[in-house]
């Protein structure tokens, strides 16, 4: 008994020691957080910087510049801002170090974004397609729909639903000689590749983003999980990261085509809605072409529904919702010109008013209207719209399909202020590029041969730029202005900077908390730990008194290391997790009440309290053993299951209950023997 | 000494017949406010879709929430204020867009509010494709849990235990869900981890009653007591116990319920709801369907099954 009792105290000390050397760097790194952010928010206050930017520009080792720049005008205060800022850099250092080894808090807590990417399959198989007939558009729709379904892999559905429809794949991608495994195969390492590079993209862009500690993971074979904590802008986080940034430049066709090409969709959707009318007879002939290049045409816009333009909705909807808002129509053309009707003239483009783009968007892509449109062509819209008395334009532009350059050859981009001169305009925010040989080559080609053409910049599909080729450009300098502020200036030269995306993905989901609930959801858990422990305490004082306290020193020893266990494994606290950690106080005690009840019962039957002592921990183990099993158990699939916090909750109830049969046993059979070992009891305080 | 009971003697087998009754009308008038409203009342985590909490300083008047977001096509978006009336939870349909949802109305709301631009709190975005993965996972997790304890409480006792067990926590879960259904509450991710640690707790009950019912089993053989006999026996030793624990446990999750704050809202009330389910079924449920067995079935190897005991 002495020396298994020595052996269990030994045992305690080196918990106690292995926790407390767990819980240092937490202590310290919470202790100097404190300091660094009220250095941190004093040097806000003065600068007028925001706390983001001053931990972006300290990570860079560009603070001290940042402030100097920001307090230009005033001379007071500087050296103080300076020196805090230079505390703020010392203790930043020691803060990373502690940090990696204190207890990490879940974005719940400290607020941040949890973002789920998964790769875009069916685009990037429609990005693949060699050609997309009718039928594709057909299979791939229902493709589409069945994958929806849980656990569904995408091209399992893509083979079969081919297969059933007895379609080659090889009539789509790879090569005629391929069978459909072998292309379904070829396919999911594409996916995969892609996952992977977009991985490392993602890493570049997130890194230029400024979060610390970023954490981005790959689940499964498609999709990628990133994690930001403490970020402010999620808007902005999100479009940079998700990004596919597809960069590419086209040539514009000439008005003269254009033109040419809008006649031919006039009379198309004539031919159409006459047909529409069963009023054949009233095909009409060729109609005065509309000058685009005519500025500041006077339009005598009405207001008319989509149905007035779509007499059968159904037949020419390509699957986008039926929307009910109106258009703005010139109905003096109407009749004559029903797709003129609904566009304008930007300077030498054509403009469409905002609320007219969806409609120009299906006619452009119903059968007939497609017909007319040549072969190597396509109209793109530009990326963001201009006012212009009080309407919103979006500019409509016919390209080129395919690019003669694209962003693969790009080896650096920046953000500056345009100095003026022949490509930069003065004044104004732009992005200015650097391409490698190869791209310069093909560049100085492609501008040589185009003079006083006009070659479009298009990032992922939409025309950011479209300026006139003056002269031939030699050295792989190309400069993208239109219309940006810095912030849109610099992230687009980030998301330049780290490439485009090997396919598109797409946010599947999002979990962001504010700042402000973060801090709440700590006070929070806080406040309830300490009410719901005060509560436990007191009871089992009330109840066993002084055994009851020796209950109470377990207990606290089991908190402790509980958060020593979630320090050494690296676990995330979350908000659940402090709700699993209050909830093992209420179970932790169950222990010692089933071993105190039992000595009760052991003592009421006349033994002496040292044989109750042992009778009573000897008889209740095996309960104990069994009732925490099956909570563990349950613990266990609930963190095979879970997401973020329901795992953080998990962790904690399994360490709770895992950690309670070591000091709701052994702490306090160590208690108990000291004391009966010290004198005989003839009664105990239970 | 403090002691809530001393020694009991209630016969509680003898009011099993009732027990079972209020169960079973507790249970089918949930399963009736199921089948109403067509289900549970799912979150955005099964169902998919957008979820804001916006909070303003000052209160502010849903309508005019409402034609912000009317404005931006979002007319028949859910909204909900709470707390102070200053927090509006507003939650979008999943649509093509996907999470560019939560952007604009934030924007939107800035717009409209300029003299109280509202902060955001939380956004919640789930695509209909993983609200439906995550309620296949919640199933499966639900009825893995099920599983492994069958399959652990046969091994450390018998098997009927383990049915009795099971039943009792399928009975628990059932309440739950019938509470959760009559309230109106959302089951959501964390209402689901809340079934299952309740699945372990009330477990845990069940198992130091099955424990010193087979201890009795052994121990009191010789006595020639009936099984309800013994089964009383026991569940009246264990019963200050019982109740101890389940207080502890109680105000814990009362503390939790009152002081966790609004995103564990949901997971605290389960808890509670079935912390007293537990508690209750234990007794009257799982001991019961081992007294019923037992008598149709067992009585006559009583005595063998004790000398050979499990352990």
């Amino acid at each position: 008994m002495r020396r298994n009792n020595t052996f269990r105290v030994v045992l305690i000390i080196i918990a106690l020691i292995w926790s407390g050397y767990q819980l240092y760097p937490t202590f310290m790194f919470n202790r100097l957080k404190d300091q660094a952010n009220s250095h941190l928010n004093k040097i806000a206050q003065t600068t007028g910087l925001s706390t983001d930017e001053i931990n972006v520009a300290l990570r860079q080792g560009q603070l001290e510049q940042r402030i100097r720049t920001a307090l230009k005008d005033k001379s007071e205060g500087l050296a103080a801002v300076l020196d805090e800022a230079k505390k703020l850099a010392e203790l930043d250092d020691n803060i990373a170090k502690h940090e990696m080894r204190a207890i990490k808090r879940g974005l719940d807590l400290q607020g941040g974004s949890y973002l789920v990417f998964e790769v875009d399959l069916p685009k990037m198989m429609r990005d693949l397609a060699k050609n997309q007939d009718a039928k594709f558009e057909e299979l791939m729709r229902s493709v589409e729909t069945k994958a929806q379904a849980p656990n569904v892999d995408f091209f399992d559905v893509i083979a079969q639903e081919f297969g059933a429809a007895q379609v080659r794949l090889s009539r789509y991608w790879g090569n005629r000689s391929q069978t459909d495994a072998q292309i379904v195969a070829d396919r999911k390492k594409d996916a995969t590749d892609a996952v992977d590079r977009n991985l490392e993209i993602l890493r570049n862009r997130i890194d230029q983003f400024g979060v610390s500690e970023p954490s981005i993971t790959k689940q499964g074979d498609r999709r990628i999980v990133v994690e930001l904590a403490g970020i402010t802008d999620v808007g902005r986080a999100k479009n940079i990261i998700g990004k596919t940034a597809q960069l590419k430049f086209s040539l514009v066709k000439d008005p003269e085509i254009t033109n040419d090409v809008i006649v031919k969709i006039n009379e198309a959707m004539k031919r159409s809605r006459a047909t529409d009318r069963n009023d054949s007879t009233q095909v009409a002939s060729a109609t005065a072409p509309v000058d685009t290049t005519q500025a500041a045409k006077v339009r005598n816009d009405e207001e008319v529904s989509v149905n007035e333009l779509f007499p059968q909705t159904g037949q020419v909807d390509s699957g986008a919702a039926v929307d009910d808002s109106t258009l703005l129509v010139d109905k003096e053309i109407f009749e004559e010109n029903p797709f003129s009707s609904l566009i304008g003239s930007l300077g030498p483009d054509i403009g469409v008013p905002e609320k007219n783009l969806r409609a120009v968007e299906r006619i452009l892509h119903t059968p007939e209207v497609r017909d007319v449109i040549p072969e190597d062509a396509d109209f793109l819209w530009s990326n963001k719209t201009e006012q212009l008395a009080d309407t919103k334009y979006y500019r409509l532009y016919l390209v080129k399909r395919d690019p003669e350059l694209t962003g693969t050859y790009l080896t650096n981009a920046q953000a500056n202020i345009g100095s003026g001169g022949r490509v930069s305009r003065q004044g104004e925010w732009e992005v200015s590029m650097e391409m490698n040989n190869e791209g310069a080559k093909t560049f100085s080609v492609v501008t040589s041969a185009n003079v006083n053409k006009r070659l479009a910049i298009l990032l992922d599909d939409k025309i950011v730029t479209a300026p006139n080729i003056n002269e031939r450009i030699p050295n792989g300098r190309a400069v993208i202005h239109g219309a940006m502020d810095a912030e849109e200036a610099g992230d687009l030269a980030i998301v330049l900077r780290a490439g485009a995306l090997q396919a598109p993905m797409h946010i599947i989901e999002e979990r962001t908390v504010g700042p402000s609930l973060g801090r709440d959801s700590i006070e929070k858990g806080q406040n309830s730990a300490i009410i719901g422990f005060v509560i436990v305490v007191a009871f089992m004082l009330f109840y066993y008194r002084l055994s009851g306290l020796i209950a109470n020193i377990a207990l606290l020893l089991n908190v402790i290391i509980v958060f020593a266990a979630l320090a050494q494994f690296k676990a995330t606290l979350t908000l659940p997790g402090i709700a699993g950690i209050i909830l093992t106080f209420g179970m932790a005690v169950d222990a010692n009440v089933l071993i105190f009840e039992r000595i009760r019962e052991e003592l009421r039957g006349g033994k002496t309290v040292k044989a109750a002592i042992d009778a009573g921990y000897d008889r209740a183990f095996w309960t104990i053993f069994d009732a925490n099993i099956t909570t563990a158990l349950t613990a266990v699939v609930l963190l095979q299951f879970g997401s973020g916090p329901v795992k953080g909750f998990a962790i904690t109830l399994l360490f709770g209950i895992i950690v309670s049969m070591f000091t709701a046993i052994v702490v306090t059979r160590v208690i108990y023997d000291w004391m009966t070992s010290r004198r005989v009891m003839t009664s105990l305080s239970i | 000494m403090v002691q809530f009971f001393r020694e009991t003697h209630i016969d509680f087998m003898q009011k099993r017949n009732y027990a079972i009754l209020a169960s079973a009308i507790l249970i089918l008038i949930g399963i009736a406010s199921l089948l109403i409203k067509g289900g549970p009342k799912y979150s955005i985590d099964f169902l998919g879709g957008t979820e804001i909490h916006v909070q303003f300083q000052q209160p502010q008047d849903p309508g005019a929430v409402r034609a912000a977001l009317g404005a931006l096509g979002y007319a028949d978006a859910e909204i909900k204020q709470f707390g102070g009336r200053e927090d509006f939870l507003i939650r979008v349909e999943q649509q093509e867009s996907g999470t560019k949802i939560s952007g604009d109305i934030l924007a939107a709301l800035q717009k409209a509010f300029p003299s109280d631009p509202p902060e955001m709190r939380s956004i919640e975005s789930v695509g209909p494709k993983i609200g439906r993965e995550l309620r296949t996972a919640s199933v499966w997790a639900t009825l893995i849990s099920l599983f492994l304890i069958l399959i652990y409480v046969s091994f450390r006792f018998e098997f009927i235990f383990a049915v009795g067990a099971v039943v009792a926590l399928f009975h628990d879960v059932m309440v739950t869900l019938g509470v959760f259904s009559l309230l109106n509450l959302e089951v959501n991710l964390a209402v689901v981890a809340a079934f299952l640690t309740l699945v372990g707790y009330s477990l845990n009950d069940t198992i130091v009653i099955f424990d010193r019912i087979r201890e009795n089993l052994k121990v009191r053989r010789r006595e020639n007591l009936k099984i309800e006999e013994i089964i009383n026996l026991s569940i009246n030793q264990t019963l200050s116990r019982t109740i101890l624990t389940s207080l502890t446990v109680f105000f814990v999750v009362v503390v939790l319920f009152l002081f966790g704050g609004e995103v564990i809202h949901n997971f605290s009330f389960c808890m509670l709801i079935g912390v007293i389910a537990g508690s209750y079924s234990t007794i009257f449920i799982a001991a019961t369907l081992v007294v019923e067995w037992y008598k149709k079935h067992h009585m006559a190897k009583i005595k063998q099954r004790s000398a050979v005991a499990v352990r």
